[in-house]
């Protein structure tokens, strides 16, 4: 039977593992943290159909665990990838006909924009955090009084030569959509800036959630970022911005910040580029697909794949797609092999 | 006895250019200096410092005393070509008037004394000067043969990177190379043919028509001398054009730096004697890390003069420059290679735009009340950590404390000066000590070292002390108004800003703070020969990822101390050295209040 070796059990992890399961390959999933579902188990609901992210981590992960064909580890780091091989961290050498990786991505580290007073100020949190209180099912100041004013700021570890971030997270800009909306559906009173370069409303539904949430739900959009944040005497925060539109600076007293922080490429991407023969990083920091069209869940060395963020930032739709991709390639390169194998065993 | 011959015609007319050509430059440079210079030089003039001069004069322009403590093989390499050839100058006269007594003899008649007056031709032959001449030209074709050296293999010196030259450098540095090996022929040859000498000169003259033959001697006799005083005249014509300039231009500036005339941020004529005073010797290369972090190799403060000097300064070289001052440091002749920079930048760039500046009027933002002032700058409140540090070390000395700028502020004006806006930075300072003064603080605290600088170079605070943060914190310590816990364990490794070391001359108080609440482990490069974080306000050509380049770099040795956590003392080292290192980066504020 033939062994593929998958890293990462997020969601293009999960995706692609189920799918090779299916279809009669034998996995095994290596998830680093303790349960599989990667960054989707923090997260609340999903943009722009505000749909539960349980419901789509779930039944992946229970159809991982349940199958017969696959070995999910958690708890198990890799340490470094082969032709045919992947060593874990505690020394253990796993061999393989096949390796995929879906190790995502990092999520910025917002104290790094020292500026916007992340973890120095009560109340600036990060989209991050405002998920997990979503799913907490309060969004409350640190005093426990309900924000009455909230900014959004977009761009945070994004589109940001300063912190040498120069791509697009590109999901970021619909999320700090959706956030608001649900924060007004919380707070109907509460007033909600947005602070952005500019709103890439990409997918299907986002111009027309960005267009909900301004005439329905009378958000705010600033365009412009905010230059710096103050604690003021009354324990909100002060911002102080551009509004690029209008050309005057801007002051503000906010009961809360909220910062859109982007997506970084994983620091391992750069030990994988160093150590596996064919393997590229882009100036990103993300992986290199062989081909942007036609290769982009294959790398430049013959057995490993990749699916989901591990090569750009991307939404879940396209992790999902990306998973189902990479399992589709790997099948058919392993038939490929097969194939030639016969053939030279044929001719001897 | 008739000193002339034809040969000496090209070595006349080279003089003739020289001494020409270097008369006009520092007449014109002097008469152009203004009246406060030419009166400080006045003034000056009948003081013990003109003495100093000379004494200088003598220790760097002949001995290149500063060259050797940078290295001594390059240091022998001058010194024995300056000295060398000085000191052959002054023993051939002396040997001229030995033979002939006091009387004038054209100048081409000590150059080429030998040429004139053979042993043969002389009654009275005096053996001691014909050794003393020979072991002076052995020193300085010790030295000539260094430059060769030192031409195609530069590491072999220690220098890892050599000047490339102009057309008038190559012109000038190739006769130069001549001189003395023409020198060392043309005599040789005429010990041969009319003895004399010494182990040098007889030696080569005795070998050489062993190999050749008399008359072959013979042939080359006249020649060898054309050749010789070719050599020099082509030196001569072309040095006030070139590099060379600088074995004169030392010595005025030696004297004019004595009398305390110095560079400033507007161009005068006295930054020519500066300019010119360079020798491109390349030593500011090396430390330059543009070049070695990055490779830029065209911009260094050598190339930087040289294009000044000539009138094709572009601004892709005046204004690529972190100016951390790691040349100067090293410069042997002293140049004050980052104010020529600040004033080449602003002599292209200095026109204030009066309607920009109008908000400045009354301006102020400022809260709280006390004789002890903090300016955060704009940096500081772009790392907030370091003013919620101050607030809390502060709160715990018990200090009363005006907030210049909590609120938001003016600029204390560096940048723009950096980028050559003078006349613009000009308005700020104007703007922010009459807001000092309003509020009539006696102290002034800030942790900005760029700020800092600023303060004390160009603002006029009579009655108000200036502080960095470090000198502040350190007081309050030694008073006893701070009560830190120290960490023995803790151990941290300490970046010094250029602005605040090079810059201000502070190191050992931020180091003192740092012993004072645990221990401190040195970087490779620290204090004077501290390296830079790359991000310096003061250059606008390079970009984010090169500025990460140099700051990898610089955090690369800070990590190699095994440190806990890298402290510095200016908000945009902090900045810049955070995102070159996982490891922890803190102002000395923050290790600070977290030991209160």
């Amino acid at each position: 039977m033939r062994h593929v070796i998958v890293i990462g059990g997020g969601v293009a992890g999960l995706q692609c593992a189920t799918q090779l399961a299916r279809t009669g390959v034998r996995v095994t999933l290596l998830e680093k943290e303790p349960r599989a579902g990667g960054k989707l188990l923090g997260w609340n609901s999903l943009f722009p159909s505000i749909t539960p992210a349980a419901e789509v981590i779930g039944p992946l992960v229970e159809e991982a665990e349940r199958s017969a064909n696959i070995d999910l580890r958690t708890g198990c780091e890799v340490r470094s990838v082969g032709t045919g091989e992947v060593t874990l961290a505690d020394g253990e050498r796993i061999a393989c006909d096949a390796t995929v990786i879906a190790t995502g991505f990092t999520i910025f580290d917002a104290t790094v924009k020292e500026e916007y007073g992340y973890g120095l100020y009560d109340n600036v949190v990060t989209s991050v955090d405002l998920e997990r209180m979503f799913g907490e099912g309060s969004v409350l100041l640190r005093d426990g009084s309900a924000p009455r004013r909230i900014a959004i700021l977009h761009c945070v570890g994004s589109r940001d030569e300063k912190v040498c971030q120069r791509h697009c997270s590109k999901v970021c800009c619909v999320t700090g959509v959706k956030q608001a909306i649900e924060l007004k559906r919380l707070y109907p009173s509460a007033e909600i800036y947005n602070f952005y370069m500019d709103l890439r409303m990409f997918g299907p539904g986002y111009e027309e959630m960005y267009r909900e949430a301004q005439q329905q739900y009378n958000i705010n959009f600033v365009r412009g970022r905010i230059s710096e944040v103050s604690p003021t005497f009354e324990g909100r925060l002060q911002i102080k911005a551009e509004d690029t539109l209008t050309g005057r600076p801007l002051k503000m007293g906010v009961d809360m910040l909220v910062l859109m922080v982007g997506m970084k490429a994983n620091a391992m991407n750069a030990v994988l580029a160093a150590e596996v023969e064919g393997l590229q990083m882009q100036p990103s920091g993300f992986m290199q697909p062989r081909d942007p069209f036609t290769g982009n869940v294959c790398s430049r060395s013959e057995g490993i794949f990749y699916a989901g963020a591990v090569t750009a930032p991307k939404n879940v739709c396209e992790s999902l797609g990306e998973g189902m991709a990479a399992a589709n390639s790997v099948v058919r390169w392993l038939d490929e092999q097969a194939t030639r194998q016969n053939r030279t065993e044929e001719a001897r | 006895m008739v000193f002339y011959a034809d040969f000496c015609l090209p070595f006349i007319a080279g003089a003739a250019v020289m001494f020409a050509a270097v008369v006009i430059k520092y007449t014109v440079w002097l008469v152009q200096l203004p009246a406060a210079d030419k009166r400080l030089i006045l003034k000056g003039l009948p003081t013990r410092r003109t003495l100093d001069a000379v004494v200088e004069t003598v220790r760097e322009s002949l001995l290149h005393r500063r060259i050797f403590r940078v290295n001594p093989v390059l240091g022998y390499m001058h010194m024995s070509l300056a000295f060398g050839w000085f000191l052959l100058i002054v023993t051939g006269w002396i040997e001229t008037m030995a033979y002939v007594g006091l009387h004038w003899v054209p100048l081409q008649g000590h150059v080429f004394f030998k040429y004139f007056m053979p042993a043969n031709g002389i009654a009275d032959h005096k053996p001691w000067f014909d050794f003393v001449m020979d072991l002076l030209l052995l020193f300085v074709l010790s030295g000539v043969a260094l430059a060769w050296f030192k031409r195609m293999r530069s590491r072999a010196l220690g220098m890892r990177r050599t000047t490339r030259h102009i057309i008038f450098d190559r012109v000038a540095l190739t006769s130069l190379w001549f001189v003395f090996p023409a020198r060392l022929a043309a005599e040789s040859i005429t010990c041969a043919l009319w003895g004399g000498g010494s182990f040098l000169t007889a030696g080569t003259g005795s070998l050489l028509s062993g190999v050749f033959g008399r008359a072959a001697l013979e042939a080359a006799y006249q020649p060898v001398w054309w050749f010789y005083s070719c050599a020099l005249g082509v030196f001569f014509a072309a040095m006030p054009f070139s590099r060379y300039m600088h074995i004169f231009t030392e010595v005025p500036l030696i004297f004019l730096r004595a009398y305390r005339v110095r560079p400033e941020s507007a161009a005068k004529s006295y930054d020519n004697f500066e300019i010119q005073a360079c020798s491109r010797c390349g030593i500011c290369i090396d430390p330059c890390q543009l070049q070695s972090s990055l490779g830029i190799d065209e911009v260094q403060s050598v190339y930087f003069l040289r294009d000044r000097r000539y009138r094709m300064l572009q601004h892709k070289v005046a204004d690529n420059c972190l100016m951390c001052g790691r040349c100067e440091q090293v410069c042997p002749v002293g140049i004050n290679l980052n104010t020529l920079r600040l004033n080449a930048r602003s002599s292209s760039r200095d026109r204030c735009d009066e309607s920009r500046y109008a908000y400045l009027s009354g301006i102020d933002r400022s809260s709280g009340e006390g004789r002890t002032g903090y300016f955060a700058g704009c940096m500081t409140r772009l790392t907030p950590r370091t003013m919620e540090s101050m607030a809390r070390i502060f709160d715990a000395a018990g200090e009363q404390v005006w907030w210049a700028d909590r609120e938001g502020g003016v600029c204390c004006g560096r940048p723009l000066k950096l980028s050559g806006e003078v006349e613009a930075a000009r308005r700020m300072v104007e703007s922010n000590s009459e807001l000092f003064r309003r509020h009539g603080i006696t102290t002034l605290v800030t942790s900005c070292p760029i700020c800092l600088r600023e303060f004390r170079e160009t603002y006029r605070l009579d009655g108000v002390e200036i502080l960095h943060h470090s000198e502040y914190i350190l007081r309050l310590i030694r008073a006893g108004r701070l009560h830190l816990r120290r960490d023995a364990g803790a151990l941290y490794t300490y970046h010094d800003p250029c602005e605040l070391g090079r810059g201000c001359g502070i190191y050992d108080e931020p180091r003192a703070v740092i012993e004072s609440v645990g221990r401190l482990v040195e970087p490779a490069h620290t204090r004077e020969n501290a390296l830079c974080c790359g991000s310096s306000l003061a250059n606008t050509v390079i970009d984010d990822p090169c500025q990460l380049t140099i700051a990898r770099d610089v955090a690369r040795e800070l990590e190699a101390t095994a440190a806990g956590s890298v402290v510095t003392a200016c908000p945009q080292c902090k900045k810049a050295l955070s995102r070159g290192t996982t490891c922890q980066v803190a102002d000395l504020s923050e290790i600070v209040a977290a030991s209160l």
